[in-house]
C-alpha cells in the first residue's frame, strides 16, 4: 500500500547553498538543524521513544500493576473508596462485566481494559513493541533494498532480470495480503519459523519484524536501483573502472556512498509505513503475539469495548497518528536537507 | 508500441503464473492444518476422513494437486470453498466484487475532488499560512490508520452522536446493493469512503502541490506568463494539466491495489461483505481455493492497472519505451 | 456437539434406556414447559439474524445447531425430541412412527411403521423406502458423522466403499405395508437418539445421493426451503402439504414466513432487534451490549442453561502434565471466578470442576479444587495447595504452551491460564489461532499441544456423551485432527467402568446413571482438563415476539414464536 514517488523539484526557497568546502553531511546537518518544524517532529518522536521504553517503570513505579496480567477480581481506589476493577451489569439480569474507566490517577489512569488490565501501561508497553517491530522491519526492508538495488543497478542483465521479476512478484501480491498469509501460516506452523539454526518462536517480536520487513523490501529496492543506474553512468566511475577498480570496490566505495542518501531519505518515511502496518496487523491478530502488547492489539482490545469505554481503542491510536506524523514531518525534514532537488515522497 | 504492449502484457501473465505457485506453495508445504479436516465436517470417523482425501484428490501429488486447483479455478470454474461447503468460489468473488467496486468507486470520486481541491488552493497559496496548514492536515490524513479511523468514526456516527440530528440518519452497518435500495446504498457507505478517502486526499494534495510548485520554472509556464495569459488559466490549464500526469498514473496504481483487495481494513471495520472481506475470512479459516482465487483476482487488478499505466507513460513518454 | 454452531461427535456407545424414558404414545397436550410464555397469533414473518451462514444446507450434510433449528421444522424423524420448552423438551417421542418400538433380536433391531397419509413439500407421499435413500446418502455424500449409522448391516462396507453402498439388508422398507426396519450388527441404546438427529431426516426417495449443496430437497414440516443463498439469507415459507399429525413432536408452525438474513455485524444485529427490525440474533450479543440489554431490554431478554462446559484439555501423554499431581495443581491454581468474569459474569456463568454439566443424566456436585471442599460448589482457587502439588510433581519450572483462540472471550481465557499457571511457578505462554483452525490443530497429537482451549455442547441428553467422548479411549486418535479426547486421556480401568455403565444403561438406566456419576468423579479425580464453567445461553427477541419456548435440545423453537 506504500508507494514512493520521485520527482525533481526546484531547491527551497530561501536555502541557496553558498557554503564551500564543507562536506555534504555537513551541509545537510546544517540545513536540517535550520528546518525548525522537522526538528520539533524529531523531538516529538524521541519523546516517544523514552516514554515508551520508560514502560517498565511507569507500571512499577506509577500504577503498580503488571499489564501483563489478568486482574478480573481485583480493586482500586476512587476518592478513597475501594471498588472493583471489573463492575457487574445492571438490573434484574445483571448480564455482563463492565471494567474500570479512567481514574485520572496512577493506578489505572486511563482505566482497564476486559481483562482488567491497567490501559496505561499497555499503551506504554504498546509502544514500545510498535517502535521495535517498526524500526526493525524499515531497517531489514532499507537493507534488504539496498543489496537488492545495488546488485541489479549494478550488474544489470540476467541479475537485475531475477531480481526484478521477484521484486515485481511481490509488488503484485497485495501488501497486506501477503503480510496476512505468511503471519498466518507461520502462526500455525506447530513449531514457529525455521530458518536454519534460528528458530523463531511465534510469540517472539521478530516474526512480525521479518514479515513487515520483507513485503516492503521491493518499494525501498526500486528508487535505489533507479539511483544506482544513473550514478553507474557518471564519469567518476568510469574513471575508477579505467583504473581497474573491483567490482566489489567499485559497488561499495564507489556507488553506495552516492546512494546511501536515497536510502537515508527512505527511512523515517519507511518506519512511518512499518508501524501503521503492524498496527493493522496486529488489529487483525496476526501481528505481535501475547504475551506482547502493541498499538495494534490494545485497539483490537478497545474494539470490543468501543461504546462502553473508548479509551481504550483512541488511546493508542492516538499515539500512532502522532508517531507517524512526526515520522513523516521529520521525513520532509530530511529529505529537504539531504537532497534538496530530488524530492522521495512515500505515503500510504 | 504494440510490441511493447504485448511485452507487457506476457509479464502480466508470467507473473499471475507465478503469484499462483507461491500461494500454493505458501498453504500447502505448510503443516499444521489438514484441508480433509475441514472438508469432513466436525468430528469425522477416519474412514470419512479416507474418503474425502480421495473425492477431493488431497492423496494426489502436489503437481497434480495445483494443475487440479488451476483447472478448477480457471477452466472448470466451480471451485468450491473448504470451509463453507458447496460454496462455489467464483460466484461468492463475483457477488463481493459489487461491494468493493461501491467502495473504491466512491472514495476515489471524493478523494480526486477534495485532493485537487486541497493541492491547488496550497500551491496557490504558497507564502501564506494556510499553505502549511493544508499540508499538516494532509499529513495527519496521511498518518492516521485507516482502520483506527473506521472504528472513531463509528463509535461517533453510531453510538455517541447517532441520536442527534447530526448523524441520526446513519443505518447500521452493513452494505445494500446499488439495485435493490439506492439511497440505503448511499447512506451505508458514505462514511466508509470517507474514511476510506482521507488517506488519499493527504496523500495526493501532497503530490499535486508538489508538483504544480514543480511546473513554475518550466520553460512552457514562463513562455505562457510572458504572454500575458491571465494567472488563473496559466495555474488551470498549463500547470494543473502537467501535474496531473504523475496524479493519474498514481491514481490507476491506487484504484487497482484497493479494488484488488487493498480495500481489506476498512470492509472488516465496517463490515460491508467486499473481495477484501472475503479474503481475510478465508484467510482465517486457511480456506485455500478461495484464496487463492481472490488473491489471484486481487493480484491481476494490480498487475493490470500496472501495466496499463506503464503502457500510458510509454505512449505519453517514447523516452521510457525500452528499444 | 461442540459448540453452538459446530456439532461433533465420533464413536459413541449406548447409555440410556430410549424405551423406557420414552412415553411411547401420542398425547395431544402441547404442555408449554418452563421457558413458554403465552403465544399470539399465526401470520407475518419472522426475522432471524446472524453473522454466518451455517455452511452447506443439505440435511444429510450439515452438522451446525443453526441450521437444525430450521430442519426440525422443515423435517421429521422417525422419532423426534417433544417440541416444547422446558426440561420435557428432552423427551423423545414417535414423529413420522406411529409408535417408537422396543429393539428385538437382542437389540439389534427396530422396527417402524410408518404413519399413513404425509406427503413432501412436493406432493409425494412419504414411503417406507425413502429411508434406504436417507441411510444410502450417509455415506455417498458422505455424512460429517456417518459413524452414527455404521452399526447398521451392510454400513461398514459403505463406509469403505460409498459407490457400491448397498444398505437394503440393514434397512428393510416394505412399502405396501408401510413399515421399515432396521438391522443392526451390535446392539445399541442409543440408536434411537441419533434416529432423532437431522441427519436421518426423512427425504424423497428419489433424492440425489450426491451432495445437494445448497438446495434442501423437500421435506415434510410445517415450513419448507424457498431459498438458501449462503451470501444473503434463507427464506422458508409455509408447506402447503403439511397437516399436523402429533403437535407434541411437529405443531404448525404460527409465522406464515421465517427469512434468515445473513452478514451483519453482531453489533448490528443487536441494533436491528432492539428497533424492531428484526426479530432474533444467533450471535451471542457483544460484551460491551450486555449492560445495556440487561437494564433498558430486559424483558426482550432470556437466559437459559446450557449443557455445556468450556475447559482445558491437559495433554496427559507429555511433560508437565503427564503427571497426574502437576494437573491436579493447576486445578487448584485455577482462578474459575475470573473465566466466568470473562464470559459475562455469574449471570452467565457458573464455575464448575466436574466434566458432566448440572440437570444432566448422571450429574452430581463434585468439587474438589477448591477451598473448603466437600460441599460440590467451587469456592475458590487453593494456591497454597497447587503449589505444594507443583513442588511434590518436580515440574517447578517447566514451560507450558497454551493454545487458545482469537476471539474476545478465547484470547482473555488464555492468557487468564497463563496467568494461574505463572502463579504457580511454570513457565506459561500463549498461542493463539483462529476458532476454525485451532480446534483441529489442538486434537492432533503430532502437534504437542500442552493446553488446549476447547467447549463441549451436548450432542443428546446422555452422560456418555461427555465423558466417553471426551476422556474415553474410543475418542483418542493419535497423529489424527478428528480426535476429540484432546488430553488423549485412556484410563483402561475408567474404560472398563464406562462400557460396564452403556451396558448397564440398557437394562436399568437409573442404576447407569449413579454409575456414571461416580465415573465423572473419577475422571475428576485424574483431572485431565481443567474444567471452568458451564455457560448460559442470550436469546434476544424483538418486542414483538411472543410465544418465546425453549428446548434443552434445539434450544429457541422456531415454529412456537409468532410475531401478531
Amino acid at each position: 500500500m506504500s508507494q514512493i514517488v520521485v520527482e525533481e523539484t526546484t531547491p527551497q526557497d530561501g536555502v541557496k547553498e553558498q557554503v564551500a568546502g564543507r562536506s555534504p553531511w555537513a551541509l545537510a546537518g546544517r540545513r536540517l538543524l535550520r528546518d525548525r518544524l522537522a526538528i520539533a517532529a524529531l523531538v516529538l518522536f524521541l519523546l516517544i521513544v523514552l516514554v515508551s521504553f520508560a514502560a517498565p517503570l511507569y507500571a512499577d513505579h506509577v500504577a503498580h500493576t503488571d499489564p501483563f496480567v489478568n486482574n478480573l477480581n481485583g480493586t482500586t481506589v476512587i476518592n478513597g473508596k475501594r471498588v472493583p476493577i471489573l463492575q457487574q451489569g445492571g438490573g434484574v439480569l445483571k448480564l455482563g462485566e463492565t471494567p474500570i474507566g479512567p481514574t485520572w490517577h496512577g493506578n489505572y489512569f486511563l482505566g482497564a481494559d476486559n481483562q482488567g488490565r491497567d490501559v496505561m501501561s499497555r499503551v506504554l508497553y504498546g509502544g514500545r513493541s510498535s517502535l521495535l517491530v517498526g524500526v526493525g522491519s524499515a531497517l531489514i526492508a532499507c537493507l534488504a533494498a539496498t543489496i537488492v538495488g545495488l546488485l541489479a543497478g549494478f550488474f544489470g542483465g540476467i541479475t537485475d532480470g531475477i531480481l526484478s521479476r521477484l521484486m515485481d512478484l511481490i509488488w503484485a501480491f497485495p501488501v497486506f495480503l501477503l503480510a496476512i498469509s505468511v503471519g498466518t501460516v507461520l502462526l500455525t506452523a506447530p513449531n514457529g519459523l525455521a530458518l536454519g539454526p534460528i528458530h523463531i518462536q511465534a510469540q517472539s517480536l521478530w516474526l512480525p519484524t521479518l514479515i513487515i520487513g520483507g513485503v516492503y523490501v521491493p518499494y525501498v529496492a526500486r528508487p535505489i536501483r533507479g539511483a544506482v543506474l544513473s550514478v553507474r553512468e557518471k564519469e567518476f566511475i568510469e574513471a575508477a573502472t579505467a583504473l581497474g577498480a573491483s567490482n566489489w570496490r567499485l559497488m561499495f566505495r564507489e556507488i553506495l556512498p552516492n546512494v546511501i542518501s536515497t536510502v537515508i531519505v527512505l527511512l523515517p518515511l519507511m518506519i512511518a509505513t512499518t508501524i501503521l502496518t503492524e498496527s493493522a496487523l496486529s488489529y487483525l491478530s496476526i501481528g505481535v503475539q501475547p504475551p506482547n502488547a502493541s498499538w495494534g492489539t490494545v485497539i483490537d482490545d478497545g474494539q470490543q469495548l468501543l461504546y462502553t469505554r473508548p479509551i481504550v481503542a483512541i488511546a493508542p491510536g492516538v499515539m500512532i497518528v502522532l508517531t507517524v506524523l512526526a515520522l513523516n514531518v521529520l521525513g520532509d525534514g530530511v529529505r529537504d536537507a539531504l537532497d534538496p532537488r530530488a524530492k522521495l515522497r512515500i505515503g500510504k | 508500441m504494440l510490441a511493447f504492449i504485448a511485452r507487457r502484457m506476457l509479464g502480466t501473465v508470467a507473473v499471475l503464473f507465478a503469484i499462483t505457485l507461491l500461494v500454493f506453495a505458501i498453504f500447502f508445504l505448510t503443516p499444521g492444518v489438514d484441508p480433509a479436516r475441514q472438508l469432513a465436517g466436525r468430528n469425522p470417523n477416519p474412514e470419512t476422513m479416507v474418503l474425502i482425501r480421495h473425492q477431493y484428490g488431497l492423496d494426489r501429488p502436489l503437481p497434480v494437486r495445483y494443475l487440479i486447483l488451476m483447472k478448477k479455478l480457471f477452466v472448470t470454474r466451480d471451485l468450491t470453498s473448504y470451509s463453507n461447503q458447496g460454496v462455489k468460489v467464483m460466484p461468492e468473488i463475483v457477488s463481493a466484487a459489487p461491494v468493493t467496486l461501491s467502495l473504491v468507486f466512491g472514495a476515489a470520486v471524493i478523494w480526486v475532488v477534495v485532493s485537487i481541491a486541497m493541492g491547488l488552493a496550497a500551491a496557490v497559496l504558497k507564502g501564506t499560512l494556510f499553505d502549511p496548514l493544508l499540508m499538516i492536515i494532509a499529513l495527519i490524513g496521511i498518518s492516521m490508520p485507516v482502520f483506527w479511523l473506521g472504528e472513531v468514526m463509528n463509535l461517533i456516527t453510531q453510538n455517541r452522536l447517532h441520536g442527534t440530528f447530526l448523524f441520526s440518519w446513519v443505518p447500521p452497518l452493513g452494505y445494500t446493493p446499488l439495485t435493490g435500495d439506492p439511497w440505503m446504498w448511499f447512506k451505508q457507505l458514505v462514511i466508509p469512503w470517507l474514511t476510506l478517502s482521507v488517506l488519499y486526499i493527504g496523500f495526493y494534495a501532497r503530490v499535486l502541490r508538489a508538483n504544480i510548485l514543480e511546473t513554475e520554472n518550466e520553460d512552457y509556464v514562463r513562455t505562457a506568463r510572458s504572454k500575458g495569459i491571465s494567472e488563473r488559466r496559466v495555474l488551470l490549464r498549463h500547470q494543473l494539466r502537467t501535474s496531473l500526469i504523475t496524479f493519474v498514473s498514481l491514481f490507476g496504481l491506487d484504484f487497482g491495489a484497493l479494488v484488488g483487495g487493498g480495500a481489506l481494513l476498512t470492509e472488516v471495520v465496517f463490515g460491508l461483505p467486499g473481495v477484501g472481506l472475503l479474503t481475510f475470512q478465508s484467510l482465517h479459516n486457511l480456506d485455500l481455493p478461495v484464496i487463492m482465487a481472490t488473491v489471484v483476482y486481487g493480484a491481476f487488478f494490480i498487475v493490470f492497472a500496472n501495466a496499463l499505466v506503464d503502457i500510458a507513460y510509454a505512449w505519453l513518454d517514447p523516452r521510457v519505451r525500452p528499444a | 456437539m461442540r459448540n453452538r454452531s459446530f456439532l461433533s461427535f465420533t464413536t459413541l456407545v449406548a447409555v440410556v434406556l430410549l424405551a423406557t424414558s420414552c412415553g411411547g404414545g401420542s398425547g395431544s397436550s402441547n404442555s408449554s414447559g418452563a421457558g413458554s410464555s403465552s403465544g399470539g397469533g399465526r401470520g407475518g414473518t419472522l426475522t432471524l439474524l446472524a453473522n454466518s451462514n451455517w455452511g452447506p444446507a443439505d440435511p444429510a450434510k450439515n452438522y451446525t445447531l443453526q441450521e437444525w433449528q430450521l430442519l426440525i421444522i422443515t423435517y421429521d424423524g422417525l422419532v423426534q425430541f417433544r417440541s416444547t420448552g422446558g426440561a420435557a423438551g428432552t423427551e423423545l417421542l414417535p414423529d413420522l412412527a406411529t409408535e417408537i418400538p422396543k429393539p428385538t433380536n437382542g437389540g439389534k433391531t427396530y422396527a417402524f411403521t410408518l404413519r399413513p397419509g404425509i406427503k413432501f413439500s412436493d406432493g409425494t407421499p412419504l414411503k417406507a423406502s425413502d429411508f434406504v435413500t436417507v441411510m444410502t446418502r450417509q455415506f455417498t455424500v458422505p455424512g460429517p458423522a456417518n459413524g452414527f449409522y455404521g452399526g447398521i448391516v451392510g454400513a461398514d462396507a459403505c463406509l469403505k466403499n460409498a459407490a457400491s453402498c448397498d444398505l437394503t439388508k440393514g434397512v428393510v422398507a416394505d412399502d405396501a405395508a408401510g413399515t421399515v426396519t432396521f438391522n443392526l450388527t451390535a446392539p445399541d441404546p442409543e440408536f434411537l437418539y441419533k434416529l432423532s438427529l437431522p441427519f436421518a431426516f426423512a427425504v424423497p426417495g428419489n433424492t440425489s445421493l450426491k451432495d445437494l449443496g445448497n438446495n434442501p430437497p423437500p421435506g415434510t414440516g410445517p415450513y419448507m426451503w424457498k431459498s438458501y443463498d449462503p451470501q444473503h439469507e434463507a427464506v422458508l415459507v409455509r408447506n402447503p402439504s403439511f397437516k399436523v399429525w402429533n403437535a407434541d413432536t411437529q405443531p404448525d408452525g404460527m409465522v406464515d414466513e421465517i427469512d434468515y438474513k445473513f452478514g451483519l455485524t453482531v453489533e448490528a444485529e443487536v441494533t436491528q432487534v432492539e428497533n424492531g427490525q428484526a426479530d432474533w440474533v444467533f450471535d451471542p450479543p457483544p460484551s460491551d451490549r450486555l449492560n445495556e440489554l440487561s437494564t433498558q431490554y430486559a424483558d426482550q431478554v432470556h437466559v437459559n442453561p446450557l449443557t455445556a462446559e468450556y475447559y482445558f484439555a491437559l495433554n496427559v501423554n507429555i511433560p508437565p502434565f503427564d503427571n497426574q499431581k502437576a494437573r491436579q495443581a493447576i486445578n487448584f491454581a485455577a482462578d474459575r471466578s475470573a473465566y466466568v468474569k470473562i464470559y459475562g459474569g455469574p449471570s452467565l456463568a457458573v464455575p464448575t470442576c466436574q466434566v458432566l454439566p448440572p440437570n444432566f443424566p448422571g450429574y452430581k456436585p463434585y468439587c474438589p479444587y477448591t477451598t473448603n471442599p466437600g460441599d460440590g460448589v467451587w469456592h475458590g482457587p487453593d494456591l497454597a495447595k497447587a503449589k505444594q502439588l507443583v513442588a511434590e510433581s518436580g515440574t517447578k519450572g517447566a514451560k507450558v504452551s497454551v493454545v487458545g483462540t482469537t476471539d474476545e472471550v478465547g484470547k482473555a481465557i488464555a492468557q487468564q491460564m497463563v496467568n494461574d499457571l505463572n502463579a504457580i511457578g511454570y513457565k506459561a505462554s500463549a498461542k493463539l489461532l483462529a476458532g476454525g483452525i485451532q480446534y483441529g490443530y489442538i486434537q492432533n497429537s503430532d502437534n504437542n499441544v500442552q493446553v488446549g482451549y476447547s467447549q463441549w455442547y451436548q450432542d443428546y441428553p446422555a452422560a456418555s456423551d461427555f465423558l466417553n467422548v471426551l476422556f474415553g479411549c474410543p475418542g483418542f486418535h493419535p497423529h489424527s485432527d478428528a480426535s476429540p479426547n484432546i488430553s488423549g486421556f485412556c484410563d483402561k480401568t475408567i474404560q472398563a467402568e464406562m462400557d460396564a455403565a452403556l451396558t448397564l444403561g440398557e437394562t436399568d438406566p437409573t442404576a447407569a446413571n449413579e454409575q456414571w456419576a461416580k465415573i465423572d468423579a473419577e475422571v475428576t479425580d485424574q483431572a485431565p482438563m481443567v474444567q471452568l464453567f458451564n455457560p448460559k445461553l442470550i436469546d434476544f427477541v424483538s418486542k414483538r415476539v411472543k410465544g418465546y419456548a425453549w428446548s434443552p435440545q434445539w434450544y429457541m423453537l422456531f415454529s412456537h414464536l409468532s410475531v401478531k
